[in-house]
């Protein structure tokens, strides 16, 4: 967000300057790198927050330019850029290809009109009174209703939630109502025709590809963004992060369609997967219970201090090295010539698989936000005995935001490894998925153990598991 | 109520019109929203018979539409076992204010004397209606002369 703003302040030089900064800089362009953020950063994204009346503000200015550009009303400009989803140059090369045909095809102008009326007096066709002429209205069409029916017709389709789509009365007719129409005939009715402008608004926004509501409950903010892409987008009021492009909860490394397909398989395999929402298991050598009452996978059981991982039950020494293997799904090769029914449990084995290190990393964050707040408490302990100052201690909260950070990513990489084909590809992603897994469950150790003199070591090793997350997503974030 | 002004006018329109494929019309006089009424097809296989409907008209008419349903079993394809129908001129989205009764009962014969199977209301007889046209055409019949009501003399 603040690369953006730096880029709009251009710097100006003026003319009258003895120096001609012009040329000294461009001598030494060469000095001056401009570096690709994405390429530092896969997650990189820009992006404004804007209130109501600033995204009001942002759609006048298109309706302004188009209008000015066409020379047509701004009534005009704003049905046709609503129609083509605000996309003004397709509007422009269609309105000047053929503006006649533009128009009846976006619906502000019948195929064929009707005739004009002469009397003074006309009956009404939907309420069958007979009145004066000047009582009525009608759109380009020329469909004529008295102004009272038109009324009750606004009424009742925007008591439905209907305002932008709202069409003429006629049978057959579909020659849409303008913003302009409505609510000169609303003039008098202030409670619908707020109701209206809320409605039109909401409609302008859901068919703007660069505007995104926020998905908070009852906040207020619209996300915008020239680039309409899978990244992270976080809300300055409400602080909640979500996937630019699908609106849902931040997905990466997988894809918006990938992890909606993943989501419903879970909630369809709900009851089969139900059984791992204990939250005890036996110590693997002492076979004592034990339950997990913190984020980290490496356990050490109170009984016997054996160390072993929360996931697989393995001895946890192996899981340091270079052989971390806990991450991984081993596929049966001989899986295509066994019977259905084994080729179906497999099939239940391997979804379990990545369901459980999802469905675990999600209870991990969890369980770690609770965490920070025994740190809390922890570090004012230590605050009030003297040893250091408050200051001192916040890396801790630090390092605990990252752990957070780097979880988040870890769980999103399950549905990824799930859908992804078996070759070289996956076994890459699968061992950089092996090597953040073993570094954030280090970090996670760390911090639920930090001492004042242990800063230097857990910085360390925040920045080993922010480096191996950042490695993956260069590599398999494909947004 | 602006309902009644304008179903009083329909009301009378549609019986001096003389339709023949809609009659027998009832209304109650101290509730104008509920019209019955006999629906006589011209069509194979339900020629043979006669089939009464009510008409449900919302207070808000002729600004919501109003709701058709059968009152004698009929073996359709768009309209299912209770009675319910499925016409697009009165779908919430599709509706006008200026549509007129006549125009929908119009619409409704259309329907009953054309089935279409693409947007069935019972798939079960929309695929025999596809499939086994004949088998159709006889299972119709034998239902139509079970249930349906007698047709007007003329």
């Amino acid at each position: 967000m603040a690369a953006s703003q730096e880029n709009e302040s251009d710097m100006d030089f003026s003319d009258n300057d003895c120096y001609d900064y012009n040329n000294y800089y461009n001598d030494d362009d060469s000095d001056v790198e401009h570096v690709d953020p994405m390429k530092v950063d896969p997650e990189y994204f820009e992006y404004r927050c804007l209130s109501e009346e600033e995204v009001e503000r942002l759609l006048n200015e298109s309706v302004e330019s188009l209008s000015n550009c066409l020379r047509i009303s701004p009534t005009l400009a704003k049905v046709l850029l609503h129609g083509h989803h605000w996309n003004s140059n397709e509007v422009i090369r269609k309105y000047k290809d053929n503006p006649s045909q533009t128009i009846i095809w976006a619906k502000i102008n019948p195929p064929s009109p009707q005739s004009i009326m002469t009397s003074n007096y006309y009956t009404c066709p939907v309420c069958v009174t007979p009145q004066h002429v000047e009582k009525f209205s009608h759109l380009p069409c020329g469909h004529k209703f008295c102004k009272d029916c038109w009324i009750t017709h606004f009424e009742v389709q925007i008591n439905q939630g209907i305002s932008t789509s709202i069409s003429c009365m006629a049978k057959d007719c579909v020659v849409l109502v303008p913003e302009s129409f409505v609510l000169m005939h609303l003039q008098h009715k202030t409670n619908i025709r707020e109701k209206y402008q809320h409605f039109v608004f909401q409609d302008y926004v859901k068919s703007h590809p660069e505007l995104r509501f926020c998905p908070g409950p009852n906040c207020p903010i619209i996300v915008h963004s020239r680039e309409i892409k899978a990244k992270k987008s976080i809300c300055e009021q409400c602080k909640t992060a979500f996937c630019f492009r699908c609106g849902c909860d931040y997905h990466a490394p997988t894809d918006c369609q990938v992890i909606k397909k993943w989501l419903i398989k879970c909630a369809d395999d709900s009851e089969t997967a139900n059984y791992i929402s204990a939250h005890t298991k036996d110590c693997p050598k002492c076979h004592i219970c034990i339950e997990k009452n913190g984020g980290c996978n490496h356990m050490q059981c109170y009984n016997c201090k054996h160390d072993f991982c929360w996931m697989c039950l393995g001895d946890w020494k192996s899981h340091g090295s270079e052989y971390y293997e806990c991450s991984r799904y081993r596929e049966n090769p001989n899986i295509a010539h066994e019977s259905v029914h084994a080729q179906a449990r497999e099939a239940l084995t391997k979804y379990l698989h990545y369901y459980e290190r999802w469905e675990n990393h999600s209870k991990s964050l969890k369980l770690e936000e609770q965490t920070l707040e025994k740190l809390r408490d922890r570090i004012n302990e230590k605050v009030m005995s003297g040893l250091g100052t408050w200051i001192d201690w916040q890396y801790l909260f630090a390092s605990a935001n990252l752990l957070a950070k780097c979880r988040y990513t870890l769980q999103y990489t399950y549905p990824f490894a799930y859908y992804m084909d078996a070759g070289p590809r996956k076994e890459l992603f699968e061992y950089q998925q092996a090597q953040l897994e073993a570094e954030i469950e280090n970090l996670s150790w760390k911090i639920e153990r930090a001492e004042t003199t242990d800063r230097g070591d857990l910085e360390n090793q925040m920045d080993i598991a922010e480096k191996r997350r950042t490695t993956l997503l260069k590599d398999f974030l494909d947004v | 109520m602006a309902a009644t002004r304008r179903l009083q006018k329909e009301l009378g329109d549609i019986r001096n019109s003389g339709l023949k494929s809609f009659r027998d019309i009832q209304v109650d006089e101290t509730n104008i929203l509920t019209w019955q009424g006999l629906i006589v097809p011209d069509s194979p296989p339900y020629n043979r018979g006669a089939f009464k409907i009510e008409i449900n008209f919302p207070a808000e008419y002729p600004f919501k539409p109003p709701k058709i349903s059968f009152k004698t079993k009929i073996y359709h394809p768009n309209i299912d076992e209770k009675g319910q129908v499925c016409l697009p001129i009165i779908s919430a989205e599709n509706w006008k204010p200026a549509t007129k009764t006549d125009q929908v009962i119009q619409a409704l014969v259309a329907l009953v004397n054309d089935p279409e199977p693409e947007h069935p209301l019972r798939a079960d007889l929309a695929e025999e209606y596809l499939k086994d046209k004949k088998k159709f055409t006889k299972n119709a019949e034998e239902y139509t002369k079970k249930h349906s009501e007698k047709r007007p003399a003329d």
